[in-house]
């Protein structure tokens, strides 16, 4: 005895450490359960005699062992018990040996364990509260054609009276709705295998379900729903108008618009349309076929209207096959604006639905036509994706409404809003909305329009409209260099496509991405990269313009220094030299009588002389540079008289032949030279050749004197030198013969002239031996076509054919040698 | 209450004619009503409405049973099943008052269970286990068990003042020798038979005891 009191002091022991240990709310007596229930269901034709209980116990669960045993007691099974040996199974299952249908039962739970032992309440109920049968079965709705809103549902019972007596209820819905309508309870709750469904829709598939309980109130459960069963209501004649609207198209471009008169079915169809009878302005009714394989609701295109103008009145009737709908009709006017709109239009997204707002129109302010009342609304939806539209009506005291069409989410939808004033169409409200937005699914593309060396212009596209999941709000320019990766960010309006960076520096590497925004999210577009350019375009335009424009200036000035200078300039690098053809050579004729006159006050004092090498084809400038001031000197001394008589002009770049010696002294030989070039007098005007005659120069001359005789008419001085035009042909007695002489030497060229230009002066009489040359020589220095042109002058005159040799330039050398 | 009330009167002995009368009146009419008076004191008709659902129900089922009965037994379970049987219990209610009728059912249902278990277990004999009309016997079976212990606390519920039902007087009920395969079958078939009319009449007993106990029920129970 000791030794058990020993023990069971030990066992106290041990748990009392278990409880100190921290496992107190492991090692409690069991929990009491609670809220105990008992279901039996159907199997066959009767209740199943397994009765499952389920209880409630509370969180906390023990490490102890504890039995819980489920009882249950009835007349026939005076008590059952189960042991549920799995603590935390909190339901169990008593197998009687038949279900105690019309008797009490009673049921408890028992949990034990060491520490104590705790029995629930008990549930002392009928035992048919514990019933739940199966179904109604053989469920069917059946259409009677003389009742188009009515179904009869037909049921047979699970399970026959005697065990449980069944009370039903029925809920039915339109085919594709999820919203159930119940049958009051009070209507069903009977013991009943019929019932007519009524003031149901005609022409209309309806899905009914029937379910079951035990009748009396509180007791039983509700079996699950039956199958459905589904079936069509009868048709019946339409009993509301159809939904008559008009839409407008541009076709062909902008100016043609096409008005399509759509009408949809009526609201209460009641059946399958067949027919749509139209009529349009005064015209006859017409009937437009519906051929229909879809959906109901799709509208059909009854006429379309090309640029349709004025006022437009239609009228639409829908029939099927029982009867024929109320009319509805349309009044297009020409102009809305007569037509006042909505007021604060607003859209939002409200629970999966878009949800749309506005308010009545101002009547007063919009001049409306009171004969006119606002009747009812259209609010009118187009898709940005595919320009699909639908449209809805909403009675006149609507002022908000979910649109009720199939609208996708991040879809761009413009949404109008018509007042209706008795069938006219009034002037519409549109906005923009989405049902649900999203973040942009493409990113803009951003490329550089123009690039400077401190600034760039970017730009970017705008996502298309079909591809924008949401409104942007802001565009956000992001530019960084390529090192220093700092990144700057403006943040831009969302109807801004370029920007101007103006800080930037020259010569660097960029890149740049834009990032559009919605309120959902954002996209960013990749990176761009650009290399600002080291000079501005206008600096280089600027330079290559500024030294066109000053060497444009330059030449300017020199052309007008020039045409201001001309005189001088050209005096001193194209001195002028007579031509020779206008020269007139004085007819030294025998009887000639040289008036001698008197030497003029402003005879040309200063003589210069130009030298021309025909063969050398030195530069006559040159050679004046060098011996020009010498020469001056030698011109100045009566001892380079040419001897021309009264010619002064030194056509000759050559000294004349008085100063000969000078030229040979320079190394050139007097024949070589005599024979490659042409010398030319040198013409020394001073008071010397005053009181000069010819006569006296020919003296000197005698081979001139000979040739002279053969042809007296030229005589004139052994000189080659061609006589100039300002040899003034009225101051010499020879001037008359002279003209005469060169009439036909008109082949004298200003080539020529360059060549042999010598300064004219105003010549005194000629020297002696200018008057002993008998033969004019024509001046062509150098020029390789003289022959030619000399044929040519002597083909013309006869005269001087003769005179002159074929080759009057070696003449010219023979006829001045003696010289 | 009321008749806990006057059974001392009746008791006591007569002083007059016109006292006695007056007191026989008075007596008969609180024993007449004294039935009603306590159904209505209690809830009326729960345990005479399980009591009348539970008769149907093992009618019902006894119905089937005799059917499935027949089906079992061969071609001339037609024939068998007209013949009477001495040891099987009479399908009659006696009494005159509810109280010795109702007695009288509890005690004849009470007999009618020896019987059942007995044409349960020929019939096991003869069946195979998996046979329907095993299982149909054995649910009248237990039904009738619970319908008797249901019918004994409706007579203490109706009378308390009266004594418990009690066995069968004259001990056990008789039960019928050891019999051969077609005795066992028309045994079977009888005791069905029977058993089933009584629970008709026990039906119609309790329905007419309902009528009188509850004689304006509930609008609610009249509905179902």
């Amino acid at each position: 005895m000791a030794m058990v009191l020993y023990i069971g002091l030990l066992h106290r022991l041990l748990l009392a450490c278990l409880v100190s240990s921290g496992l107190a709310f492991s090692a409690d007596p069991p929990e009491r359960p609670e809220n105990l229930s008992c279901v039996a269901l159907q199997v066959d034709k009767r209740i199943s005699n397994n009765v499952t209980c389920s209880w409630d116990t509370r969180k906390r669960g023990t490490l102890i062992e504890t039995k819980t045993s489920l009882f249950f007691s009835s007349g026939s099974d005076e008590e059952k018990e189960k042991e549920i040996k799995d603590a935390d199974k909190h339901r169990g299952t008593v197998t009687l040996s038949i279900f105690p249908h019309h008797m009490n039962a009673k049921v408890w739970v028992v949990s034990e364990n060491k520490l104590g032992k705790v029995k629930s309440d008990v549930l002392e109920t009928e035992a048919d509260r514990f019933a739940k049968t199966n179904p109604p079965f053989n469920v069917v709705a059946i259409s009677e054609k003389q009742f188009p809103e009515s179904l009869l549902i037909n049921w047979s019972q699970p399970i026959k009276n005697v065990y449980v007596k069944l009370i039903y209820q029925i809920r039915y819905c339109k085919h594709g709705s999820q919203t159930w309508s119940e049958i009051p309870l009070e209507d069903t709750a009977r013991e009943i295998q019929s019932f007519r469904l009524q003031y149901l829709r005609p022409y209309t598939l309806y899905i009914t379900q029937v379910r079951c309980k035990m009748y009396r109130e509180g007791f039983g459960y509700w079996s699950d729903w039956s199958r459905n069963a589904t079936k069509m209501t009868p048709e019946d004649k339409p009993k509301s108008k159809p939904d008559l609207w008009r839409t407008i198209n541009n076709t062909e471009g902008r100016n043609r618009k096409t008005m399509h008169i759509l009408c949809k079915d009526p609201e209460l169809s009641n059946g399958r349309i067949r027919i749509f009878k139209v009529k349009m302005q005064s015209l006859p009714w017409t009937e437009v076929v519906v051929n229909r394989t879809g959906s109901q609701d799709l509208a059909v295109d009854l006429r379309q209207i090309q640029d349709p103008r004025g006022i437009i009145f239609v009228e639409v009737i829908a029939c099927n096959s029982v009867g024929q709908s109320p009319k509805a009709s349309l009044k297009i006017p020409r102009n809305q604006h007569q037509f006042p709109p909505v007021n604060k239009l607003m859209w939002k997204s409200d629970k999966g639905q878009l949800l749309i707002e506005w308010q009545t129109p101002n009547v007063s302010a919009g001049g409306s036509p009171p004969k006119h009342n606002l009747t009812e609304y259209v609010v009118q939806w187009v898709s940005g994706k595919d320009g699909k539209m639908d449209w809805q009506r909403e009675n006149r005291s609507t002022l908000k409404t979910f649109i009720r069409g199939d609208l996708e989410n991040f879809i761009y939808y413009n949404i109008s809003v018509y007042p209706i004033y008795s069938d006219w169409i009034g002037q519409p409200v549109t906005i923009p909305a989405y049902l649900e937005q999203g973040a942009p699914s493409h990113p803009p593309s951003i490329k550089v329009e123009y690039l400077g060396s401190n600034n760039a212009k970017l730009v970017w596209t705008d996502i298309p409209q079909e591809k924008q999941t949401g409104f942007i709000v802001n565009y956000t320019l992001y530019y960084f260099t390529l090192n220093e990766r700092d990144v700057q960010a403006i943040t831009l309006p969302a109807n801004t496509y370029s920007y101007h960076l103006k800080t930037l520096s020259s010569n660097t590497t960029y890149l740049t991405k834009v990032k559009s925004s919605t309120i959902k999210g954002s996209a960013t577009s990749p990176e761009h990269m650009f290399i600002t350019a080291k000079y501005a375009p206008g600096e280089v335009k600027g330079i290559v313009v500024g030294a066109c424009l000053g060497f444009l200036f330059l030449l300017l000035g020199i052309t007008i220094l020039c045409f201001y200078k001309w005189q001088s300039i050209e005096s001193k690098w194209w001195p002028t030299i007579p031509n020779p053809e206008n020269s007139r050579i004085g007819t030294w004729t025998p009887d000639f009588h040289l008036k001698n006159e008197p030497p003029k006050e402003n005879t040309l004092v200063d003589v210069s002389v130009v030298e021309v090498d025909m063969l050398d084809g030195k530069s006559v400038f040159e050679e004046d540079r060098a011996g020009l001031p010498l020469k001056k000197d030698k011109y100045l001394s009566e001892e380079h008289s040419s001897g021309i008589g009264d010619s002064s002009c030194m056509s000759s770049p050559r000294q004349s032949v008085s100063d000969s010696s000078h030229s040979s002294d320079e190394g050139g030989d007097l024949g070589e030279t005599a024979a490659g070039a042409v010398q030319y007098s040198s013409v020394v005007a001073s008071q010397g050749y005053k009181g000069q005659n010819p006569n006296a120069a020919a003296h000197g001359q005698q081979p001139q004197q000979q040739q002279q005789q053969t042809t007296p008419s030229f005589r004139r001085s052994e000189s080659t030198q061609p006589l100039l035009e300002c040899e003034d042909g009225g101051d010499t007695p020879g001037s008359s013969g002279q003209s005469r002489l060169l009439s036909p030497g008109s082949g004298y060229r200003s080539k020529a002239l360059d060549h042999g230009s010598a300064r004219c002066a105003e010549g005194g009489p000629p020297g002696p031996g200018e008057q002993g040359s008998a033969v004019l020589l024509r001046f062509w220095p150098g020029d390789p076509a003289c022959q030619q042109s000399g044929a040519q002058d002597a083909a013309e005159s006869p005269e001087f054919l003769e005179a002159v040799p074929a080759s009057h330039c070696m003449t010219k050398l023979v006829g001045y040698r003696p010289q | 209450m009321i008749g806990h009330m006057y059974f001392p009167l009746l008791l006591q002995p007569t002083k007059s004619f016109p006292s006695a009368l007056l007191s026989l009146l008075l007596v008969m009419a609180v024993h007449s009503s004294r039935t009603v008076s306590l159904s209505r004191s209690q809830n009326c008709g729960t345990p005479l409405q399980q009591s009348l659902k539970l008769t149907r129900l093992i009618h019902k089922e006894s119905v089937e049973l005799i059917r499935t009965y027949k089906a079992s037994q061969g071609a001339l379970s037609e024939l068998f099943c007209k013949s009477s049987s001495s040891e099987v219990p009479q399908p009659k209610i006696s009494g005159l008052e509810p109280s010795e009728r109702l007695l009288s059912v509890s005690s004849v249902l009470r007999s009618f269970l020896p019987h059942l278990r007995r044409v349960l277990e020929q019939q096991t004999d003869l069946q195979s286990p998996s046979s329907r009309l095993l299982t149909e016997l054995s649910n009248v079976r237990n039904r009738s068990a619970s319908l008797a212990s249901v019918i004994g606390r409706l007579y203490q519920d109706l009378f308390p003042n009266l004594p418990a039902p009690e066995p069968p007087a004259g001990g056990p009920t008789q039960m019928p020798p050891p019999q051969n395969i077609f005795q066992q079958k028309v045994y079977g078939c009888v005791v069905l038979r029977r058993f089933k009319d009584f629970l008709l009449n026990v039906a119609r007993e309790l329905r007419t005891l309902k009528s009188r106990v509850c004689r304006t029920p509930p609008a609610n129970t009249l509905l179902f």
